[in-house]
């Protein structure tokens, strides 16, 4: 004991010793809990394996094979891509503009940005189950004003059209906040003579954001595209909670889909792990189109 | 402005009156916004109807632990990457870096299996051991600490610290506002989340607000009154600290985006 005592205080005292003691936790930890459970990712969808660990036998390619027969999962995988195209342009859209409004630091304006930023803080799931009630056809409040206004009801949630953009709207309206506050940043960041300049050079205030705005914060732009299109490949409790993947499965994406396969009956954890590699090979590769595009694009503006 | 101020600010206002509202006059259609008669009915009625104390122990003592640990495991990560020299640092640096990329969505599967294999499913320790740490985390910390002068250490050193107390005592105080930023997002991530809770526990007993609000909607659509009591009890603690620590929520975004 007094040994292992002393050979750690030695670890402590060397700087090129403690370093190891001082990663040593969270390597473990995402050792643990993130690279080895991502390769049982791959190694399962090898695997017919139920929750229960019973008949578990090696399939090979069998699984993968299964995916893209599935019309279901096929599905799933579409209708993720749609939700992605659908919100990520707006939310980047919108959080955008309200950055360029509210760059300058007014109250009022501290005061916006405040409140915009209110449903960030709030779960995924208060929101969905707010809205679910608020856009109800039978119940709601703004179905009701629709109609006053003389338009038809839309059915929102339960309109197989309608339901994912629904979706998609409600996840822009949570979220623009985050995007609002990563580009406004950015923009506080830009050097206020550029503006002056170009002022003195007689810029239009819509000249100055195409040709100083925009360039300066396309890093920050793209890190929240980046971002934005990773998180919504993995969009799962808006759609969990407000229409359970439904109507018709028209809003079932690919994590609804790799959950309700594996966490409710029949439990095929194989299955559901090939799901999750095909789903994990897509984020992949949007990801790494998106990012050298935007590093082209990036080097373009310089 | 003041329109879309009125937007964003509607769902919650609404929520909070109708809360307090009787049943008829939630479902009352033409909806109206304020009703003739209030009631704490709805609030007291959803204590009995879904286990709301239990799941508010749980969040707090998932969310507190997680951000207790991960904050200071972080942190000292975070401080061997931006100051000290070791073999294999770069090596490291590049695992971290790729856990960051990797969806926990895509790992869910044998992260249960593991969890179930240890005997720590439905249990705190399940729920807290894999988010002891994060990537995000620790490049936070670590890009606190790389702005640090180096006479700091020095001067400790030649004072007869070891390396651990100098980050204890000197490093760990003077990174109190990145340690705040980070324990906020942290704290705001596990407060809220959903899906993981979602797949670690299988009690009602060991439910959190997200997950136990989500699966009593789901079968309980009907009682709208205490889903509603129900959602801004589990939304009120994050709203209170918002009032308090704006800047630091506000920071812990803002950081996210920074790039080196």
């Amino acid at each position: 004991m007094k040994n292992y005592r002393t050979s750690l205080s030695t670890y402590w005292n060397k700087p090129s010793r403690a370093g190891y003691l001082f990663l040593a936790p969270s390597i473990l930890v995402l050792l643990f809990f993130t690279v080895i459970p991502l390769i049982g990712t791959f190694a399962l969808s090898f695997f017919k394996i139920n929750i229960f660990f019973t008949n578990t036998t090696f399939t090979g390619f069998d699984n993968f094979l299964r995916v893209f027969q599935d019309e279901r999962a096929v599905r799933s995988l579409i209708h993720t891509l749609y939700f992605t195209l659908l919100e990520t342009p707006a939310q980047i859209i919108v959080g955008l503009l309200f950055a360029v409004l509210l760059s300058k630091n007014t109250r009022f304006n501290r005061f916006c940005r405040s409140t915009f930023y209110i449903p960030v803080i709030c779960s995924l799931t208060s929101i969905a189950i707010i809205f679910s009630m608020l856009l109800d056809p039978n119940i709601g409040a703004i179905p009701y004003v629709l109609s006053q206004l003389g338009m038809p009801i839309p059915q929102f949630f339960r309109d197989p059209t309608l339901a994912m953009p629904t979706v998609a709207f409600m996840t822009v309206w949570k979220n623009f906040g985050v995007t609002m506050t990563i580009l406004l940043t950015s923009i506080q960041g830009i050097s206020p003579s550029l503006y002056e300049s170009a002022e003195m050079d007689g810029a239009t205030k819509k000249e100055q954001f195409f040709n100083i705005t925009l360039p300066q914060i396309v890093p920050s732009l793209g890190f929240c595209i980046l971002t934005n299109l990773i998180g919504s490949m993995q969009v799962f409790d808006q759609v969990y909670v407000a229409t359970g993947g439904g109507p018709q499965f028209k809003t079932e994406t690919a994590v609804q889909y790799i959950y309700s396969r594996g966490f409710s009956a029949p439990y095929e954890l194989g299955y559901a792990s090939s799901l999750s590699s095909v789903l994990f090979v897509l984020v992949a590769v949007i990801a790494i189109t998106a990012n050298v595009y935007m590093t082209r694009k990036e080097r373009q503006m310089k | 402005m003041t329109i879309i101020l009125v937007i964003i600010a509607f769902p919650f206002i609404w929520l909070v009156i109708s809360s307090f509202k009787y049943e008829k006059d939630i479902i009352s259609f033409p909806p109206k916004i304020l009703a003739d008669k209030y009631t704490f009915e709805n609030y007291i009625k959803v204590w009995s109807t879904i286990p709301l104390l239990d799941y508010i122990k749980n969040t707090v003592i998932f969310s507190g632990g997680v951000v207790l640990t991960s904050v200071f495991f972080d942190s000292l990560a975070g401080y061997a990457f931006a100051r000290m020299n070791f073999k294999g640092k770069s090596v490291f640096f590049y695992f971290v870096l790729l856990t960051m990329m990797i969806p926990f969505q895509v790992f869910m599967i044998p992260l249960f299996i593991e969890i179930n294999k240890l005997g720590l499913l439905d249990t705190y320790a399940g729920l807290i051991i894999p988010k002891m740490t994060s990537a995000f985390g620790i490049f936070m910390m670590r890009s606190f600490f790389v702005t640090l002068p180096k006479d700091l250490e020095e001067a400790a050193r030649v004072d007869g610290l070891n390396e651990f107390k100098i980050f204890l005592k000197i490093m760990l105080p003077l990174s109190k506002p990145t340690m705040l930023s980070l324990a906020i997002f942290t704290l705001m991530n596990s407060w809220n989340d959903l899906l993981y809770p979602l797949i670690l526990t299988s009690s009602s007993k060991m439910r959190t607000l997200p997950a136990g609000l989500a699966l009593f909607t789901g079968q309980n659509i009907s009682f709208y009154g205490p889903v509603m009591a129900g959602t801004v009890i589990s939304m009120l603690p994050l709203l209170i600290i918002y009032m308090f620590a704006q800047k630091y929520f506000v920071q812990s975004t803002a950081m996210s985006g920074m790039k080196e």
